[in-house]
């Protein structure tokens, strides 16, 4: 049931799933299974053989994959692994069930500036634009890698590197309109405990020191809300 | 200063920026309803440099364009392209200056509706002949330079088409090469994407990217579209008339560095 499997697949990642949907055409030997993975990421995600093997004994062990015997080369011997029935329902699942996207709700960009607005200890501004330097240089990288590939040839790459272009180009606007709006986070009640003595119920405390904000609070030297502040020197 | 009336008597002094704007300041109106568009900017590109100004709309990243082509005069300040002051030209001189070193690329493709794509793009070329009189070969020799751009920008087949004949990416293209026929050393582009779908915008800028790789072309280009300046080797950002940031995003920053150190010690 797609529903339920969006809840119960954060224990199984990626690799481990892309292992049982190469494995569902035919059996495969762990070398293999790695370079099968590697090709379809267009290289932008490489596996150590560890990996592979620590994914096939914990899939062995959840009943998904079974190892049917072994391949000699001239080199040490492969072994090789097949997808048992419950491993093809779980693939199949996979498949059926939509990927969970990480909706960044725990940002770290976002924490770095509602903090500096919260502490005064550092301004907005220059952090804006360190990031969207940052990410101008990814998308310039990823502009150039994604223009170098063959339309003809290598179009699932390309759809790859598109992909990571429009998140961070989303992720460029979205600092575009932080940037617009400072000024309006500024003039708003900040995300900020209530300032509590001991002893002090929290009802009485929010009374207290919730008033409306009216003027700019957080340029650095005018600390509105001194508790906030920690005791080190402010930059500039 | 006396005003020249011809670019080709100035003393070209080797220099690796082929555009320095030195404290450029423009302002639109006068007392209250005054608008300063350019607050005091400094900007050098170099050869072969591809530039991107950003910025939000009203910042001054169009004016500074259209001052750096020498379209619009600064309040104060100066801008030498290729050596030569643009200060020191009168209105002839500039336009002559612009005709034969300087490619426009416009939002808004500004093609000639009565004349095919070849037509079109030869016009730089027949306008720049009409100064000496014009020959048949001139004219055949404007058409064959056209065509061979034509096929630069991958319009070979398009030459007897009519502007209304071809979409917006492909009229976009026909500017472009008629903004390279003459062989400018310098480009410059305002929002040259921002009236194309994301695929014609993005065939457009490898054609930017390639007049500065392939071509030899140096570009500096307006846009507002992240997308787009990353294809850019520096980023110039700007606000309220200033530059805020300058942003090297290829690998070269040391060698970026090394070269505003060098100027900085002239």
């Amino acid at each position: 049931m797609p529903i339920e499997r969006l809840g119960g697949r954060a224990d199984r990642g990626a690799v481990q799933y892309a292992i049982l949907a190469l494995l569902a055409p035919r059996p495969r030997h762990g070398y293999d299974l790695r370079d099968a993975f590697e090709v379809a990421l267009g290289g932008n995600w490489l596996l150590n053989s560890g990996q592979i093997y620590s994914s096939l004994v914990r899939l062995g062990r959840d009943g998904l994959v079974a190892e049917v015997g072994t391949e000699r080369g001239g080199g040490p011997d492969k072994r090789i692994w097949e997808l048992t029935d419950a491993g093809r329902e779980e693939v199949a699942a996979w498949f059926a069930s939509a990927v969970p996207r990480d909706y960044r709700l725990r940002d770290e960009l976002y924490l770095k500036l509602i903090l500096a607005v919260v502490t005064s200890v550092a301004r907005p501004g220059p952090i804006l634009q360190a990031q969207r330097r940052h990410l101008l240089r990814e998308l310039h990288d990823l502009t150039a890698r994604r223009n170098a590939l063959d339309p003809r040839r290598q179009l699932a790459q390309i759809l790859l590197l598109d992909s990571a272009l429009a998140h961070t180009e989303a992720e460029i606007r979205w600092l575009d309109v932080v940037e617009a709006r400072l000024d309006d986070i500024r003039s708003q009640p900040l995300p900020a405990p209530p300032e509590r003595r001991r002893g002090q119920s929290r009802r009485r405390a929010d009374a207290v020191s919730q008033p409306p904000r009216t003027a700019p609070p957080s340029l650095p030297g005018k600390p509105s809300r001194p508790s906030l502040r920690p005791r080190i020197a402010t930059p500039e | 200063m006396p005003k020249r009336d011809r670019t080709d008597t100035a003393i070209s002094v080797p220099d690796s920026a082929i555009v320095r704007a030195e404290d450029l300041y423009r302002v639109y109106g006068a007392g209250a309803a005054a608008v300063v568009a350019l607050d005091h900017v400094n900007l050098v590109v170099h050869r072969g440099e591809f530039v991107a100004i950003m910025g939000p709309s009203g910042c001054g990243k169009s004016t500074l364009l259209h001052i750096l082509g020498g379209l619009d005069r600064p309040t104060s300040g100066r801008v030498v392209i290729d050596g030569i002051d643009l200060n020191t030209l009168n209105d002839d001189a500039l336009s002559i200056l612009r005709r034969e070193r300087i490619g426009f690329v416009f939002q808004f493709y500004n093609l000639i509706p009565v004349l095919s794509a070849v037509e079109n793009v030869a016009l730089p070329l027949l306008l720049a002949g009409r100064r000496n009189g014009r020959s048949r070969t001139q004219e055949s020799d404007a058409a064959t330079r056209a065509l061979e751009w034509l096929r630069r920008v991958g319009l070979g087949d398009r030459a007897d088409s009519k502007p209304d004949q071809l979409s917006g990416g492909q009229q976009q293209r026909v500017a472009l090469a008629r903004a390279l026929v003459a062989e400018p050393r310098l480009i410059l582009a305002d929002e040259p994407t921002g009236n194309l779908d994301s695929r014609s915008a993005d065939e457009m800028l490898r054609l930017l990217r390639k007049s500065a790789d392939d071509w030899g072309r140096t570009v500096v280009m307006v846009t507002h579209d992240a997308r787009m300046a990353a294809y850019a080797d520096r980023i110039v950002f700007m606000k309220d008339g200033s530059i805020v940031d300058d942003a090297r995003l290829g690998g070269e920053s040391s060698i970026e560095d090394a070269l505003r150190r060098a100027e900085a010690s002239t």
